[in-house]
């Protein structure tokens, strides 16, 4: 009996030292969380002041001067991909969701959309200069917005065909029974009734683009001035951090660690309210 | 280490409270005899599945959950906190509604509980997985496929290899909670048979609401209602003549 | 299913005009996607016919020759970093983020699974440019002047594994970027880790506790087992997404072009030599090489996230009875 029970202590030691071990690796991934957040705020919050949202660059190792010209830029590229991709995103998702359901076709353009999200953005660039940039021999704000635009779609087809989808069957068929045309069933009643996921999944993929550094880089490329005109090449947040990280000099770098800061700030807070919209929305998925 | 008399388990004014309060189990008391097939029927949400959970704890898995009373199997009250449920767990088996083999082969899944409990002799483990699985009247259909997966049986065989896996263990007890209502009718019947056949070496308890499956094979009956023990007596005498009113009313059909 | 599709085919002939014109408008816009996948692949196979006619479609794969100046260029040393970056981030991130999955289904108390789950993807949520400059100037350094040297007087004698770990400890090198990369990736594994242990039906964990196991008994035995398409899955997506990193990487790898076996030298993937040299692409044969890069990358993550979804989609197919 006491050879079953020294058995018994050690499956259960086992278990515990297993279950502990896990629980490490838990904190671990909570502890690299902590460290970059915190050190993106302590960089970060030493270098922003002001003149960082309200002047342009200065020449390099002249004091002063911020990167306004990089926000205002970032805000043009990231809302005209939001203007094109949103759209797109939508219908498209609608498409699977409804007209296409239940067909090969449907599941074929999900799966397509699932490994286009996750596709090397930088690879996207790579394609938008070849078809915008190239032909016409510079770099433009379009180009950079086309690109971002390329990224979101996938997403948001993605998360619209998810939600709508979650509409129940129910729901269509009253609509129909009142004599409603199915756009208007679907623009009506089933959108109505997806509105909150779906602007969530939309709020989400703009937390993706707006970060992404990588299809930028030979699309909308960069300007050290400020410039407004989308035909050119655009400044933007996250090419700069790029360009400055790398760089020489002082200056260079404290503003690159701002501008980190200003960037996570803002994506993890979108991504933290739409998280939140979902998990209050729908329960914990 | 027994009280000398033929009672393998007494409850003793049980109740049961699911987190958030509800109330499940009212006062219940009752004794099994060892060796016997002792049946819970009841309509739906009588609590008489809540009541075979308690015989192995498995209400512990999930938080919030509490017990008030006793059981007592063994000599020892087995609600109290000094209890060791992996020890109960291996005196008390279970089986499911829905056939629950694990993503292991055919000798795998008998052997676990064997494996876990330390026997790691080839020799030894497969005289004991043999035995339970002729036990659990299975071996000529499987007896050639030992390695295979355990998925690539039948519904009804499966369920028998789940019985298998509870007996290699050697409990004392075995609780079914509706073991056939996810089985066809010929599987159902050989379920039947087997079980009839285990209570030489086991004591028995199954909850079932198939009314006629409780008057084949059990010895005792106990009806539920509302979480409340109706009434419980030998199987003949609830099924001819009962001595409550609900339970007339729910044998004849009147309800549930 | 069908009785909504001929409903769909049914409303569609009988509709207004702009039920066909919203319909359409649906259609090609999910078309889009198919179009856009189809010319990315297209003008990449266009933009790299120079490279290849040159240096041919796989050889290039193999020369480590990269010499802008005398137009000779080879996939080798980008494909070897981009290798061992992401299998070594890999070799990192799959036992923790399976053992967060691990905690946050089986252990964490209802209260926190949410909370914990939600943190740890917000890792994923940090735009890599960030990753980078963590990297760069926090990772890289702590790399440089502890770990390294450490990892170094402990390794550096043993025949086979110290030439992994020679050379000049600098931080800048593969080993920082795989560790960049795993911290990137963990998230990915424990998310869809998690997805996969939470479909394994609760009864046939209380069967495994049935039968008198422990709880770390019944994770190991048969909720992994379980779920070990869905796990696998995660892991191969991971994979995938490590595969295209650029920022995260592109400032803790340094640039060198030649292959080295010691972990702790500088390298390149095909990301970072995009990034770094895209725009100095001076030539058209230098710019259709790159191209080329581009090419051989597409492929292979393509490749690698339609098996990641074969398997995540597919893990019920076995079980369902």
């Amino acid at each position: 009996m006491s050879k079953a029970m020294t058995r018994m202590q050690s499956r259960k030691l086992q278990s515990a030292i297993a279950l502990f071990l896990s629980g490490m690796a838990a904190l671990f991934g909570l502890f690299w969380l902590g460290f970059i957040l915190w050190d993106v705020l302590r960089h970060g919050t030493a270098a922003v002041n002001w003149a960082l949202f309200t002047e342009d660059p200065v020449p390099p190792g002249t004091e002063g001067g911020g990167l306004r010209n990089a926000f205002i830029g970032q805000l043009m590229i990231t809302g005209t991909a939001t203007l094109i991709g949103v759209p797109m995103g939508v219908l498209g998702g609608t498409f699977l969701a409804e007209y296409a359901r239940g067909r090969a076709i449907s599941r074929f353009i999900s799966i397509l959309a699932d490994i286009m999200v996750s596709v090397p953005s930088i690879v996207i660039g790579t394609f938008v200069y070849a078809v915008m940039v190239k032909p016409v021999k510079h770099f433009s704000g379009w180009a950079g917005a086309v690109a971002l635009a390329m990224i979101m779609i996938p997403v948001v087809l993605r998360t619209t065909e998810d939600m709508l989808s979650l509409v129940p069957w129910r729901l269509r068929e009253a609509a129909f029974a009142l004599g409603a045309p199915y756009y208007k069933v679907i623009v009506q009643v089933v959108y109505r009734q997806a509105s909150v996921g779906v602007f969530t999944g939309i709020l989400l993929s703009i937390a993706r683009v707006a970060g992404e550094t990588a299809p930028l880089l030979f699309t909308s490329f960069n300007n050290a001035f400020f410039a407004t005109d989308m035909n050119k090449p655009i400044a933007s947040l996250t090419v700069t951090v790029f360009q400055y990280a790398m760089g020489p000099f002082e200056e260079w770098r404290a503003q690159a660690w701002a501008a980190s800061l200003v960037i996570t700030i803002f994506i993890l807070a979108i991504t933290i309210i739409g998280r939140g919209i979902i998990r209050w929305k729908y329960g914990n998925k | 280490m027994n009280n000398g008399n033929d009672i393998e388990i007494e409850v003793k004014n049980l109740n049961f409270f699911y987190s958030g309060g509800v109330h499940a189990l009212k006062g219940i008391s009752l004794a099994v005899r060892k060796n016997t097939i002792n049946a819970f029927i009841g309509p739906s949400g009588c609590g008489k599945t809540t009541l075979l959970r308690c015989f192995n704890r498995m209400h512990d898995l999930y938080p919030g959950n509490r017990y008030e009373g006793e059981i007592v199997f063994q000599g020892r009250n087995i609600l109290g906190a000094d209890i060791d449920l992996i020890d109960l767990r291996s005196r008390v088996g279970m089986v499911f509604q829905k056939p629950t083999p694990f993503p292991m082969s055919i000798f795998d899944n008998v052997a676990y509980g064997l494996k876990l409990r330390g026997i790691k002799k080839r020799a030894e483990l497969s005289e004991r997985v043999e035995r339970a699985i002729r036990h659990s009247a299975l071996w000529d259909e499987v007896k050639d496929k030992l390695n295979e997966s355990a998925y690539r049986l039948s519904g009804g065989q499966q369920q028998r290899l789940v019985i298998a896996r509870a007996l290699a263990v050697e409990p004392e007890v075995l609780l079914f909670d509706e073991p056939t209502s996810a089985l066809d009718p010929i599987s159902t019947a050989k379920i039947e048979e087997l079980v009839v056949d285990l209570k030489k070496e086991v004591t028995i308890i199954i909850v079932t609401h198939n009314m006629q499956q409780a008057a084949r094979v059990s010895d005792t009956s106990g009806f539920f209602m509302l979480g409340e023990l109706i009434e419980i007596d030998g199987t003949d005498r609830i099924f001819t003549t009962p001595s409550n009113k609900l339970t007339e009313d729910y044998i004849t059909g009147r309800f549930g | 299913m069908p009785t909504i599709r001929k409903r769909i085919s049914a409303l569609l002939k009988g509709g207004s005009p702009i039920d066909l014109i919203f319909a359409s408008m649906t259609a090609v816009a999910a078309f889009t996607v198919c179009l856009i996948m189809l010319g990315v692949f297209v003008s990449l196979v266009r933009e790299s016919s120079l490279s290849i006619s040159k240096f041919g479609a796989f050889s290039f794969m193999f020369s480590q020759e990269w010499d802008p100046v005398k137009e000779m260029f080879g996939a080798a040393a980008s494909i070897f970093g981009t290798a061992v970056t992401t299998v070594l981030a890999l070799f990192f991130a799959v036992p923790i983020g399976i053992g967060i999955a691990v905690f946050v289904t089986e252990i964490a108390p209802d209260s926190l699974k949410g909370t914990i789950g939600a943190a740890i993807e917000l890792l994923a949520a940090i735009p890599s440019i960030v990753y980078g400059m963590w990297g760069l100037f926090t990772l890289a350094p702590l790399m440089g002047r502890t770990v390294e040297p450490f990892i170094q007087r402990i390794f550096g004698g043993i025949p086979v594994l110290g030439h992994l770990v020679s050379g000049s400890a600098t931080g800048i090198d593969m080993f920082t970027s795989s560790v960049v990369l795993s911290i990137m990736v963990v998230p990915f594994i424990a998310s869809v880790s998690r997805d996969s242990f939470n479909q394994t039906p609760s009864i046939l964990k209380e069967s495994a506790y049935g039968v008198g196991a422990t709880k770390w008994e019944v994770i190991r035995d048969v909720v992994v087992p379980y779920s070990k398409r869905g796990v696998f899955g995660g892991a191969v997506l991971s994979l995938g997404r490590a595969l295209g990193e650029t920022m995260a990487v592109a400032f803790v790898l340094g640039n060198s072009k030649r292959i080295s076996l010691s972990l702790f030298d500088a390298a390149s993937t095909i990301t970072v030599t995009l990034a770094n040299e895209f725009t100095e692409a001076d030539t058209d044969m230098y710019l259709s090489a790159l191209y080329h890069l581009a090419l051989i990358l597409f492929t292979l993550s393509f490749i690698t996230l339609a098996v990641a979804k074969f398997f995540i989609s597919r893990k019920t197919g076995e079980h369902d009875r």
